[in-house]
């Protein structure tokens, strides 16, 4: 893959596609950090003009695309931070997939701003949302668009913090903002994987642009060592399993579903638990190079779907059962990439992104109608529950009714193998600084000092 | 208006005359008033300093001090402090302006004034004496801050940690100055010295414990003012980089790396707001003295630049702490607090500073860390990971206070009545200083060209000191020159 001369229209469009929600970011933010919000009545609005034209670029850009056939294509709006050397350069890499996804990103959150609009109706987070809404549609653009490591890494923390912020958009109910935390907790390892795969690559090959990983232009993964292909292609799995919910990082997934139900439907319905799937099928020739990962991502995937499928079949409610569901589809999609089959995997993506937004969308319609409805969700037909009697005994079953009741037991796992001695061991270290203090001094604290006094 | 001594007259002036003015009967609220002018002035003359090319050309040299030809500048403005300048006329600024009017009296309000005219002193200056001296008085009025018998414990800790600290300075001081010390065991012996001292200084991990104790249980308000300036890392580039050997930098740099992860961890687990503040501080200054250690242009540029905007982002953070505990009292964050609702500004502003602290994307935290981290990649690829670790556990815990401090239904309300929002003084510099972040992170290419300008020079010197060092170690080897 070569890349071909960026043309001018197609670097415009794209500049109005990402520039359109920037624009409703920065209206919104401002708005916000003065404690101005806009009334209802122009937030609405504005958010879905910005979308809808944010969408109509796009899709003009990909069909200017389609037309003209020019290849990959690096787009660059300039450096941004500095003149001297090792500033951050605004680029996008275009090509059929990135602007198919990009287009879909904005198709979705159009959807969304606009069911919002009335979900949120009236609700005092209201501009919060929408503040949040664009925050994330900013980020994915950048993670589809993507044309150097630092662009990517934007659009990755942008989708995480506003993913973790929605979780907790109920902020006065402790149970929101504390699944908020573990949310954002498995985002940050996924960025921290990232981000070091980025500066791996930068140690290797000594620079951050991504046609390296993706494979556009004349560098390709193939400069770079099977050994050095492998550790990066590993840790933009670990990336991609934490932001998928890929085992063994799938417990934070029906905790994310405290936020308002449109937010768990761009999210984890439909964009965000997508995002790691088409950073893999970005880096698919990477993983060609490294065949160890590859087999590691596939097994990821397979597994995923087999726990994801039987979980989902025992939740309780509504919205756990739809994200389990999701969760199958994301490891199925993950194993075709892993195979190779990257057409099909990406067309089962934006299929499965947008026929789980209609249903997540529809489910508290649904739920108002017909109150109970959530138990009926669980009663799975006969035909599912004799298929599994006839494949397992009756000890077998209880056992896998257990698992997935539990949640195959990964928060408890990953709080007594992870949580629990970072704890123990920081709180050693916390209570080797108070002594040191005192050794210092020889003498001890005194008792009832609390600090809180007359500071300047 | 050309001079630049009047213009720096102007600057050392403003908080002089606050301080004039406190020994005067003078109510309280009137004085915070001038000082709260007199710091915008300031600003507003740094600034002007900032970006006026022929006021930040300008040194007065005397060799007094030093046997260096030409002598050594006592007072000097380059591209390397002229950023500074407003730097510390902001923490000034935010001081004064967000204080609750309960906590502040005449006597804070003058030493606020007093730090901020050494923290300026220093930043002027590049003399190793100039520079001892301002140490001095700035811890003793740092120790003078705590002073009563409440804080007597956290006052000893200090004495004993920044005592020594000073004490090594001295030391370092005084081997320094003197004719042929230059490439000489003597020097090597001055450098550890200071570099010591400003690890202690700078609370870098073995050196460290007393930062966490005086933010938790000592006066958070004089701690902020005491180590956001962080004049330890000044030391550092002026006296340490351009004399250190490679092997003294990395060890200070490996020392600095693993203090940037030890502080964000333990701030994680802290049940405590103010120690949770301490050990960011640790971490992120921790990050700023790993950037001044590294020999790259561009690593050095992302340190300088993240000295500047976790020392503001900082800063904020902790007085959004000191600005809650005047309504809620001790903050403890094993429990929700609630009071997004009735102080909104208060908690984007806690969560954009935290932002910035943490490097995101958008604040001028992400381009400084951008830039270390890229400029360390090829010669220290080790601090690449550091700053990623750290990068990480640091956002955990802003996040972790930002929940416990403004999510969540709190157990008892305040009565209707009571008028707990922010004050518009409050409100409108935490916006005016998140405006800052966000502003230079969107447009960040003045200010970080300026860094990498300013780089540019301290590595000039460094290098001409190394060659000159390389050349004297051949002459004593019998090697002579090659014409």
């Amino acid at each position: 893959m070569t890349l071909g001369m960026p043309s001018i229209p197609l670097t415009v469009l794209v500049l109005i596609g990402v520039g359109s929600p920037v624009l409703l970011l920065a209206v919104l933010g401002v708005a916000s950090v003065v404690n101005r919000p806009l009334p209802e009545r122009w937030t609405g609005p504005l958010a879905a003009s910005s979308m809808a034209l944010a969408c109509a670029a796009l899709f003009v850009a990909l069909t200017v695309y389609g037309i003209t056939s020019a290849g990959t294509q690096l787009l660059s709006y300039g450096t941004w931070s500095t003149s001297h050397d090792g500033g951050i350069a605004i680029e996008f890499l275009v090509d059929r997939l990135s602007l198919a996804f990009a287009a879909l990103s904005t198709v979705i959150a159009g959807v969304v701003s606009a069911f919002s609009n009335r979900y949120l109706h009236r609700e005092a987070g209201y501009n919060r949302y929408f503040v949040l809404l664009a925050l994330f549609v900013v980020g994915m653009l950048l993670v589809a668009l993507a044309g150097n490591v630092a662009v990517l890494f934007i659009g990755w923390e942008l989708v995480g913090l506003s993913s973790a912020l929605l979780v907790a958009f109920f902020h006065e109910r402790p149970a929101a903002v504390a699944n908020a935390f573990r949310v954002i907790s498995v985002y940050r390892i996924s960025d921290a994987a990232l981000l070091s795969a980025a500066v791996l690559l930068r140690h290797v090959a000594g620079t951050g642009s991504l046609a390296l990983l993706f494979g556009g232009g004349a560098a390709s993964p193939t400069a770079l060592t099977t050994t050095n292909a492998t550790i990066i292609a590993l840790l933009l799995i670990v990336a991609v399993a934490c932001k998928s919910a890929l085992l063994p990082f799938s417990s934070w997934l029906p905790r994310a579903m405290e936020g308002p139900t449109p937010s768990s439907a761009v999210y984890y319905g439909s964009l965000s638990i997508h995002a790691g799937c088409f950073l893999l099928l970005r880096a698919a020739p990477l993983l060609e190079q490294a065949p160890a990962a590859r087999l590691l991502a596939g097994m990821l995937g397979a597994v995923t779907a087999l726990f994801a499928a039987i979980t989902t079949r025992v939740q309780s409610d509504v919205k756990s059962s739809l994200a389990y569901a999701s969760l199958t589809q994301v490891g199925l999609i993950v194993v075709e990439i892993a195979i190779g089959w990257y057409t099909i995997a990406f067309i089962h993506l934006a299929g499965h992104a947008c026929f789980r937004l209609l249903q997540f969308l529809s489910a508290p319609n649904v739920l108002h109608d017909l109150h109970g409805l959530e138990e009926a969700m669980t009663d799975h037909s006969a035909a599912d529950r004799g298929m599994v009697t006839v494949l397992t005994s009756d000890r077998a079953r209880r056992r896998l009714f257990l698992i997935a009741l539990e949640r195959g037991f990964l928060d408890s796992t990953l709080d007594r193998v992870v949580v629990e001695p970072f704890n123990r061991s920081a709180r050693l270290f916390a209570r080797l600084d108070e002594w040191l203090c005192g050794a210092v001094l020889t003498s001890r604290r005194p008792a009832g000092v609390d600090g809180a006094d007359r500071d300047e | 208006m050309n001079d630049a001594r009047l213009w720096l007259a102007g600057l050392v002036a403003l908080p002089g005359l606050v301080i004039l003015v406190s020994f005067l009967r003078v109510e309280v609220e009137p004085l915070r008033r001038l000082a709260v002018t007199s710091a915008i002035a300031m600003l507003l003359a740094a600034l002007i300093i900032t970006v006026s090319p022929t006021l930040r050309e300008f040194s007065m040299r005397t060799s007094a001090f030093t046997s260096m030809s030409g002598g050594e500048a006592v007072v000097r403005v380059d591209t390397l402090s002229a950023a500074l300048l407003p730097f510390a006329a902001g923490l000034w600024l935010l001081t004064v302006a967000v204080t609750p009017r309960a906590s502040l009296d005449r006597r804070g309000l003058r030493r606020t004034a007093l730090a901020t005219l050494i923290t300026l002193a220093s930043f002027l200056t590049e003399s190793a004496v100039v520079l001892l001296v301002l140490s001095l008085v700035s811890v003793w009025t740092f120790l003078s801050a705590l002073e009563d018998p409440a804080h007597r414990y956290q006052r000893r800790v200090v004495a004993v940690y920044l005592g020594v600290s000073t004490l090594l300075f001295a030391a370092g001081v005084a081997l320094l100055v003197g004719p042929g010390v230059r490439n000489t065991a003597r020097e090597t012996v001055a450098m550890w010295c200071i570099g010591i001292a400003a690890l202690m200084r700078k609370g870098i991990v073995p050196f460290h414990a007393w930062v966490p104790e005086v933010f938790d249980y000592g006066r958070l308000g004089p701690a902020i003012l005491f180590n956001a300036p962080q004049v330890g890392a000044y030391m550092t580039l002026v006296l340490i980089v351009p004399r250190a050997s490679p092997d003294m930098l990395r060890l200070i740099a490996l020392l600095a790396l693993g203090t940037a992860v030890y502080g964000a961890a333990l701030a994680l687990i802290q049940t405590s707001a103010r120690r949770a503040c301490g050990y960011l501080f640790m971490s992120q200054s921790a990050l700023v003295m790993a950037g001044l250690d590294c020999t790259s242009v561009t690593a050095l540029a992302g340190g300088l630049l993240v000295w500047l905007s976790a020392g503001l982002a900082f800063a904020g953070l902790a007085r959004c702490v000191l600005v809650l505990e005047a309504r809620r009292g001790r903050l403890d964050l094993t429990t929700y607090h609630g009071g997004y609702e009735r102080m909104p500004v208060l908690a984007i502003s806690f969560l954009a500073m935290g932002l910035a602290c943490t490097g995101f994307p958008g604040t001028l935290g992400f381009v400084g860390e951008e830039l270390l981290v890229d400029g360390a990649v090829d010669v220290f690829p080790v601090m690449g990971f550091a700053v990623v670790i750290a990068s990480a556990l640091t956002g955990l815990a802003v996040l972790r206070m930002y929940f416990s401090l403004f999510c969540g239904r709190p157990e008892v309300r305040a009565h209707p009545s009571l008028r707990l929002g922010l004050r518009p003084r409050e409100a409108w510099t935490f916006v005016a200083l998140v405006t800052a972040l966000i502003g230079l992170g969107l447009l960040p290419r003045p200010l970080v060209d300026s860094r990498f300008d300013a780089s540019e020079e301290i590595l000039r010197v460094r290098q001409e000191r190394v060659s000159s060092r390389l050349l004297s170690t051949d002459l004593r080897n019998g090697i002579r020159p090659q014409r």
